[in-house]
């Protein structure tokens, strides 16, 4: 255990900060959010099983289909046989067309069925005769990326180095899909998506009805990061014509392997950059060449370095986007960020190694703002900064490195709508058609509602996730919270101004001298009514506030991330110790939910910077890995102690959460590395062979 | 079913037949303490059989080749990946869900944000009950070790092990 006796100047905090302290027992968030001590509302149904995700909607004479899929990376489907297919019991239809793929997984037909048995029984008797071609499955199988030639004239240091990340699979436990369920004259399609509406409004003719006639539902999301956001999907546009020919319901989720290869990812990136800077640590020219590997798509493979969190004058950036033989890239947490912060801190690393300053110091030095600085001093002090040591002065087998990156995101608010609703009983229900992909919407929406109102939160119920609730905007880019909650606390503040207008013609008073405080309505400062009596005298259907919200409401949030690991020089294996993630997100709603996207971030982050890596055969273009096995997440045992700390200074208004966390992580991962070890892996995952191999280089 | 059907998980190519895969095999099992008696396809998977045939939802399937561990039941009192087995070998056997844990218990889970997305916490659950009812096995395995068949993709694992470590009363949890 790490002692640190740091007196933290966080407002409300208390003057010790104990750094193993237990998920339940954070005292340095205490007093930071608008409800420091609620769980999940959601929590018991999610704990016990009976949250109902769109997979879990088995309705009754369903059918289940899935797609027949490329098993290479470029190859001609030349013939068909499915005659032994289509006599596997429960098969109903089976319907494939021969075309050339040019990445696998790539759909070229389905088979439908009574039953996931018959479905997989038939898939497996299939005769597809397909006619390999070469492939490319890399940015290198295209381009030669070398070093840059050029420096500053006047630069006492120029570092020149190549950067590559892999190909990151979002991996959401709950896959891609979902049900359609069409009677002829109405609809309604269980979603597993980030964006309830996007859904309705993406269908076009496909379910030959109009927006209102059909109604899209996701109450409960698996898991998205970016790759449920826009319309529905394959997979639900082939439940929507199955049900309407067939006239039941139809049931089509992804499997794994369909999961990883055709559902979108985090493109690779190659960062070929060279630097210079004066002995100060002041940047005065550089070039950066950033290449995403967008595999079939044509874009989307954006490398976010310089991020312009740092100055750096006279740096010249140029990006191109490279195709070859793989499913395509979608947004994933933060686009084209954790790749450009890997190559910008790391080489920053490099750089203050070069001048022998510390890092930290050059960081700090270059950091765009104070909000930076002061979150860096703060964070140093609670990883222990102190007791780093220089950069390869180790020689012990067990080395222990010290590394920080930094991180920014902007939000705008794409706008929405919300309802309350009071009800004569003193219920009061909250909508927002917003979906909540794990990220707490259901919980803050109605933190917002009791807090805006004046009442216990136990007499809010909220309802979310259907696209007959007010229309919200999709869970990407962080925007929902921005928007949904103050358009939340808005809808409430009507309701509630609507009760005391009743109250007030009732008793001849202004609606003015009302207020609610703790479930009690006051007049003029004074007890009036209980909270249920008051409601009472509304009329039967109770009274009803709504807002919306346009465009706009763009606020910036920061955060800066310290890691500790011990690196063992004999196997190397990398071990995250300890990370603080310092992070703004203006006010923050609920503290346990906040606390969890933090440390969710966090481990997407260390998770890329450590094993996830989409691994393609050069010679097929298969991936070989498509599954939880090989392609290795986070668990359990590799996780270190991770501090979450919600920076409240001087902060108003909802902020983005979900993207920033999980940007600088790799990054600061990458440096511990470099510090504790004395040379740089510039390629992730750090996996051991390439540790070893920089050892190796760093010795000779 | 033999080598004709061994293939990669996309298996396009196969020349199996169904002709000897018609039958089924009427089996009883004990699910949740009641008795269930059904026919099932000799290639059906429990978790299969759970979800689609006896509306036992609450077991995910995350990765279907026993990795993640959402679609953790137990089996004769052992945890297993429900994915894994084919629902004709849990004949005679004892088989327990999540939905026959008692939801009374599981207030310390809920408290320490054990769950994010929820999608894992099904299986996280199953495990931890069955950790909770065999404390004796924390004597030589710690919850991180004992926790590593189910993974979470969103907030990880501390969440889940200060909620064990609340739940069970063990205050090792293992943290590295």
């Amino acid at each position: 255990m790490i002692k640190t006796d740091v007196a933290p100047t966080l407002a409300g905090g208390p003057t010790l900060i104990p750094t193993d302290m237990p998920t339940t027992n954070r005292p340095m968030n205490m007093g930071q959010s608008m409800d420091d001590n609620t769980s999940r509302l959601d929590g018991v149904a999610k704990i016990t099983g009976a949250a109902k995700y769109s997979s879990d909607m088995l309705l009754p004479n369903a059918v289940f289909a899935r797609f027949v899929r490329c098993p290479f990376g470029a190859a001609n489907l030349e013939t068909v046989d499915d005659s032994a297919a289509r006599k596997v019991p429960g098969v109903i239809d089976i319907e494939i067309t021969p075309k050339a793929c040019t990445y696998n997984g790539q759909p070229v037909g389905h088979v439908v069925a009574e039953s996931p048995v018959a479905v997989n029984r038939a898939l497996k008797a299939l005769k597809l005769n397909w006619k390999k071609d070469s492939v490319k499955t890399s940015i290198r199988d295209t381009k030669q990326v070398g070093l840059l030639k050029g420096n500053a004239p006047d630069a006492d240091v120029t570092i020149r180095a190549v950067y590559s990340t892999p190909v990151q699979t979002h991996s959401s436990l709950e896959t891609h899909g979902g049900v359609v369920d069409h009677k002829g004259d109405k609809a309604t399609v269980y979603a597993s998506t980030q964006g309830t509406f996007s859904v309705r409004d993406g269908f076009g003719d496909a379910l030959s009805l109009k927006g209102s006639d059909f109604e899209v539902v996701c109450e409960y999301v698996g898991g998205g990061f970016g790759s449920k956001l826009g319309g529905p999907g394959k997979e639900l546009m082939l439940a929507a014509k199955l049900s309407q020919k067939l006239k039941r319901p139809a049931y089509v989720m992804c499997n794994r392997a369909e999961e990883h290869l055709d559902t979108g990812n985090r493109p690779s990136s190659v960062t070929s950059v060279w630097l210079s800077l004066k002995k100060d640590g002041s940047v005065v020219g550089g070039e950066v060449m950033t290449y995403g590997g967008v595999g079939v798509a044509n874009g989307g493979g954006g490398c976010n370095v310089p991020s312009g969190r740092y100055t750096f004058a006279n740096v010249n950036k140029s990006h191109e986007d490279v195709s070859f033989n793989a499913g395509g890239p979608r947004a994933f947490r933060a686009p084209g960020r954790p790749q450009g912060a890997f190559a910008e801190e790391l080489m920053l690393d490099e750089a203050a190694a070069e001048l022998g300053m510390d890092p930290l110091a050059l960081k700090r030095k270059l950091a765009i703002d104070d909000v930076y600085r002061e979150m860096l001093d703060q964070g140093a002090k609670l990883i222990g900064w102190g007791e780093r040591k220089a950069n390869g002065s180790q020689t012990s087998v067990m080395r222990t490195g010290f590394g920080v990156g930094i991180a920014g995101w902007g939000s705008a608010s794409p706008g929405g709508n919300a309802e309350v609703v009071i009800h004569p009983d003193g219920s009061v229900e909250s909508r927002t058609g917003t979906q909540d992909i794990g990220t707490g919407q259901r919980t803050t929406m109605g933190i917002c509602t009791a807090d805006a109102i004046g009442i216990p939160l136990s007499m809010v119920t909220v309802q979310i996730g259907r696209s007959s609730l007010p229309p919200g905007p999709g869970s990407g880019g962080s925007v929902t919270s921005p928007t949904t909650a103050p358009t939340m606390m808005n809808a409430a503040t009507q309701a509630r101004t609507k009760l005391f207008e009743v109250l007030a013609r009732q008793g001849g008073d202004n609606a003015a001298d009302f207020t609610v405080k703790d479930g009690v309505v006051l007049k003029r400062g004074e007890k009036f009514l209980s909270w249920k009596d008051a409601c009472a005298k509304l009329p039967a259907d109770g009274v009803m506030g709504s807002a919306s919200t346009g465009d706009g409401g763009k606020g910036n949030s920061q955060g800066v991330q310290f890691v500790k690991v011990v690196v063992d020089c004999e196997t190397g294996i990398i071990y995250p110790k300890h990370v603080i993630a310092i992070q703004s997100c203006g006010r923050v709603i609920c503290r346990k939910t906040a606390e969890s996207q933090i440390i969710g971030g966090v481990i997407q982050g260390l998770s890329y910077g450590m094993f996830e890596n989409r691994i393609l055969d050069r010679n097929v273009g298969a991936m070989v890995n498509p599954n939880l096995e090989w392609y290795k997440i986070l668990g359990p045992c590799e996780m270190p102690h991770i501090e979450p700390v919600l920076w409240a200074h001087g902060q108003t208004g909802v902020k983005a959460l979900g993207e920033p966390p999980t940007i600088p992580t790799a990054g600061a991962l990458a440096c511990a590395v470099f510090n504790a070890i004395g040379a740089p892996v510039r390629h992730l995952p750090l996996t051991p062979d390439k540790v070893l191999s920089a050892l190796e280089g760093a010795r000779s | 079913m033999g080598f004709a059907t061994s293939q990669s998980s996309m298996n396009h190519q196969s020349t199996q037949s169904s002709a000897t895969l018609n039958g089924t095999i009427a089996i009883r099992f004990t699910l949740n303490g009641r008795e269930v008696e059904i026919a099932v396809d000799p290639t059906e998977r429990l978790l299969d059989t759970l979800r689609y045939r006896l509306n036992l939802p609450g077991s995910k399937e995350g990765c279907g080749e026993g990795e993640c561990g959402a679609c953790t039941v137990t089996i004769d009192d052992l945890p297993a990946n429900s994915c894994l087995v084919p629902t004709f070998q849990v004949r005679g056997c004892n088989v327990r869900t999540i939905e026959s844990i008692p939801t009374s218990s599981l207030q310390p889970m809920l408290e320490t944000g054990a769950t994010q997305c929820g999608a894992c916490t099904p299986g996280v659950v199953v495990t931890a009950n069955w950790i909770k009812e065999h404390s004796s096995v924390l004597a030589s395995h710690t919850l991180r070790a004992l926790m590593a068949g189910n993974l979470c993709r969103c907030t990880g694992y501390d969440g889940i092990i200060d909620g064990l470590e609340k739940w069970i009363g063990n205050p090792k949890g293992g943290r590295p």
